[in-house]
């Protein structure tokens, strides 16, 4: 059975620091259009060590982790794995590289032991790989994850989410040869039980020669299981320092964030009241349990524009569902709404129609008599709103011509040209350039003046400035809320990566898989 | 003829290869052309009427299909007939087919948005479902039609049949429809992208029901004229639901959905008759007939799906396979005729 088979440790070596490196990463660039993800990224994976790489949305951590696993080539610099510069997409060269994925790379349909084949078949027998895979994955389950409830022939998709992150991981390392492991948020979705027995398995890989890459926004987990610390901000390595000694507030600080961490009374305070301006409340979400939420509340008074902030995938995206679709009894939302998905290729375009077409198919409904359309009065609201945003092209230009920029006006326009009363946006502004963007914040900012409501998720949190109220969010809560002066960058960075000390409340089976199956599903990037 | 006219314009086709077969028809049989085209003209708008409503579900978006046509259409025909005869009024008879169609465009509509069920599965169920109820009532059916719409359908002022003029009009209403109501535009918005459709508001479930139910009723209407034209029959509608896809793709309209084109129903079914006639002209037999109707089918498909994506060199229209997106529709209206 050769797929449980460890690499040999490596002689006697004491220091870590004198050990060969597995993968290096040398003045690496990577650019996705516009947007630069990573700015020569200089970084050394050493054998048998672990180590921990923290960052912001953005900082370009996933991208730096799928150069590293030869799955994306870069732009500039190279990828050395052993001393030898790689290709991207040799499975030669990154054979030894495996990573484990936070969404997993799982097929639903098939057994456990069926995906064991799909990733590891090079390592698996010709002949009776069924019962090979089902024994080596039991093996090493039973060996990460004591008691882990998992048996090969359960399909992927009856486990628990907890479930299927073990399988995940444990699907990374059933390999024949193990240099490198990648574990990209193994613990997000793992009770506190199997987090401390994955963590004492990386330890032993380690000892044995392995080098582990851990990505995780659980700072102290990363301390507390990592030798070395790289901090990663805006696609570069600003920090690179030895876990021992550091601690939670010390690696904020490299984050970028301001080091106090505000204390529950802040947050609270603003809550009980709004904005304090005693405006008319148009919705409210009292206490929303379930779908991903663990109760959350806020109001949205008339004219405010509420920012939802904090890492990727921590409610943010489910409120603004619940305020979308309020159908259950503790959403209240007393005006119309209107929805800016952001990722406009899934849910924004109709790709076959022109800009003005795109643009008024939301007012069109407001605009109408008797389910009769007024083109005239249409044309009217399409002539405005091109002028005011100023999309190339004009009202007749096809949408899929324009640039990714302008398709977002027309999107934002949409909405914004109905009478809704209260404009939900969902991270709207990705991958739009500077310029659009400051254009569409002024609109917001102009639209909440004449007494729109405006929710506004984002994941980058600088445009949070814009909002006069920041609600940041992690694991379904409300973890803080900010007002005025309080909203900064560093605030919130701070706030979403502050782990409260109350130990974490497992997840229900299933529960964050959910929205992904509902009609309407989230738009994810 | 002008490229872009043409890309505009995708009916055109369809009325162009009638043309092309009524010509072909005249020099082989030497006959009059006229009493050719009036006697097409007679037959055509049963299928136009199925063909209009097939072609609102298709515009609906990927997937979306009926195929519980050809069952209503024989059921139909049974209870307008038996409707008709025991009332004693027409009008009963029609509004009783087209009751029929709305029942079982229900039962498939409650199947494919509450169970998630996939339409062709849904309206295949709810087809067998009513041909089992037409063999039933088939058993010892001895009604007559209506004399008095028998006459009507047979009239033929001029030799334009009354019927091509009435139907004229229907499609003109549809055009309405799509280009000028809410639920028209709506609809093409679910049918380019539900997602997209949603967001902005449209209550997508309730256009698509509304597709199903339009389509039932129109499907549920033809089987009423049909069954007074000819007579009731348990295969009635059988020919009609590979004729009422055929004739949808041909007009011009998207199999994908976002782009209903009602004139184009109108040349293809003119198209599929004159063919019809043809091939009997040339005493081919049924089984080629089919063949030859299916080979166009996926011919026509080819056209503007296949051809057209390996052309295509945008990238961007590549992400979403949509045969025949953007790159045909200059203008940007969807509801061509």
């Amino acid at each position: 059975m050769h797929v449980d088979n460890l690499p040999a440790p490596p002689g006697t070596e004491r220091d870590r620091a004198a050990r060969p490196p597995v993968v290096t990463a040398r003045g690496v660039t990577k650019a996705y259009g516009r947007t630069r993800a990573l700015a020569g990224v200089d970084l050394q994976v050493r054998a048998g060590e672990v180590l921990g790489l923290v960052g912001h949305n953005g900082a370009g951590k996933s991208t730096l982790m799928r150069v590293l696993a030869g799955l994306e080539s870069c732009d500039a610099g190279a990828v050395l794995v052993h001393g030898e510069e790689a290709p991207a997409g040799s499975a030669a060269a990154f054979g030894t590289v495996r990573m484990a994925y936070q969404e997993t790379s799982l097929c639903p349909d098939l057994t456990v032991a069926e995906n064991m084949w799909i990733s590891s078949r090079h390592c698996l027998p010709r002949l009776g790989w069924r019962r090979a895979a089902s024994t080596s994955v039991r093996r090493r389950l039973d060996e990460v994850f004591p008691g882990h409830g998992v048996t090969p022939r359960d399909r992927v998709e009856d486990l628990s989410l907890a479930q299927r992150q073990m399988v995940e991981i444990v699907r990374a390392c059933l390999v024949d040869r193990l240099d490198l492991l990648i574990l990209d948020e193994p613990t997000e979705s793992l009770g506190p039980d199997a987090a401390r027995t994955l963590y004492a398995y990386v330890r032993r890989l380690a000892e044995a020669g392995t080098a582990v890459l851990l990505i995780s926004h659980r700072i102290r987990e990363v301390l507390s299981a990592a030798d070395r610390v790289v901090v990663l901000r805006d696609g570069a390595v600003t920090a690179d320092r030895a876990a021992a000694g550091m601690t939670e507030p010390d690696v904020l600080t490299l984050m970028g964030a301001h080091v106090a961490v505000p204390s529950e009374r802040t947050g609270t305070a603003h809550a009980a009241t709004g904005d304090g301006t005693g405006a008319r409340v148009v919705a409210e979400l009292r206490d929303a349990r379930g779908g991903g939420l663990h109760g959350v509340s806020l109001r949205i008074a008339a004219g405010e524009v509420v920012g939802l902030a904090g890492l990727a995938g921590q409610g943010q995206q489910e409120v603004l569902e619940r305020l979308w679709r309020p159908a259950r009894r503790d959403t209240e939302v007393s005006v119309t709404r209107a929805y800016v998905p952001g990722d406009r290729q899934r849910s924004g375009l109709l790709p076959l129609w022109n800009v003005g077409d795109n643009l008024v198919v939301t007012a069109m409904r407001g605009i109408a008599r008797r389910g009769l359309r007024r083109i005239a009065d249409e044309r009217d609201v399409v002539r405005h709103w091109v002028e005011r945003l100023a999309v190339k092209g004009g009202a007749d230009a096809g949408i899929t011509e324009l640039s990714g920029g302008n398709q977002q006006k027309v999107v934002v326009a949409r909405a914004f040209a109905s009478t809704a009363g209260l404009v939900l946006l969902d991270d709207p502004f990705r991958g739009v350039d500077v310029h659009t963007k400051t254009e569409l914040y002024r609109l917001i900012r102009e639209e909440a003046a004449k007494g729109r409501s405006i929710v506004w998720y984002s994941s980058e949190n600088a445009e949070m400035a814009h909002c006069d109220r920041v609600h940041v969010f992690r694991a379904g809560r409300t973890v803080a809320e900010l007002a005025g002066e309080e909203i900064s960058e560093e605030r919130i960075i701070a706030v979403s990566f502050a782990e409260s000390d109350e130990p974490d409340v497992p997840k229900e089976p299933g529960e964050s898989g959910a929205p992904d199956r509902a009609a309407h599903g989230r738009t994810h990037g | 003829m002008n490229l872009r006219v043409t890309r505009s314009r995708p009916w055109i086709w369809g009325f162009a290869a009638a043309a092309l077969i009524w010509l072909v028809i005249l020099a082989i049989s030497g006959q009059g052309g006229g009493q050719t085209l009036s006697l097409a003209l007679s037959l055509a708008p049963y299928l136009v009427i199925v063909g209009l409503g097939q072609m609102l579900v298709v515009t609906a978006g990927p997937g979306n299909i009926d195929v519980s046509v050809a069952p209503v259409i024989s059921l139909a025909g049974f209870a307008s007939v038996a409707v008709s005869a025991g009332t004693g009024s027409a009008l009963a008879g029609v509004l009783a087919g087209i009751g029929v169609g709305l029942v079982v465009a229900v039962v498939s509509t409650v199947a494919i948005l509450g169970l998630a069920i996939p339409p062709i599965i849904a309206t295949l169920a709810a087809g067998l479902v009513a041909s089992s109820v037409t063999l039933h009532l088939a058993g010892g059916f001895t009604a007559v039609p209506d004399p008095g719409l028998r006459e009507l359908l047979n009239l033929r002022p001029l030799g334009v049949p009354a019927l091509a003029v009435a139907i004229a009009a229907l499609t003109w209403l549809t055009v309405v429809l799509l280009r000028r109501t809410v639920y028209g535009r709506s609809l093409i918005a679910v049918g380019q992208n539900r997602r997209a459709a949603e967001r902005a508001g449209v209550p997508v479930s309730r256009v698509i029901a509304t597709a199903y139910l339009l389509s039932g009723a129109l499907a549920g209407l033809t089987g009423a004229l049909l069954a007074t034209y000819i007579a009731p029959s348990a295969d009635l509608g059988t020919r009609y639901l590979l004729d009422s896809v055929a004739v949808v793709v041909i007009g011009g309209t998207l199999i994908s959905g976002g782009r209903a084109v009602p004139v184009g129903v109108w040349g293809a079914a003119l198209f599929f008759i004159l063919l019809d006639g043809l091939v009997n002209l040339v005493g081919w037999s049924t089984a080629a007939q089919n063949l030859l109707k299916g080979g166009l089918v996926l011919f026509v498909l080819f056209l503007a799906g296949g051809g057209d994506r390996a052309r295509s060199t945008a990238p961007r229209l590549r992400r979403r396979p949509r045969p025949a997106a953007a790159t045909t529709t200059t203008t940007g209206d969807n509801s061509d005729g």
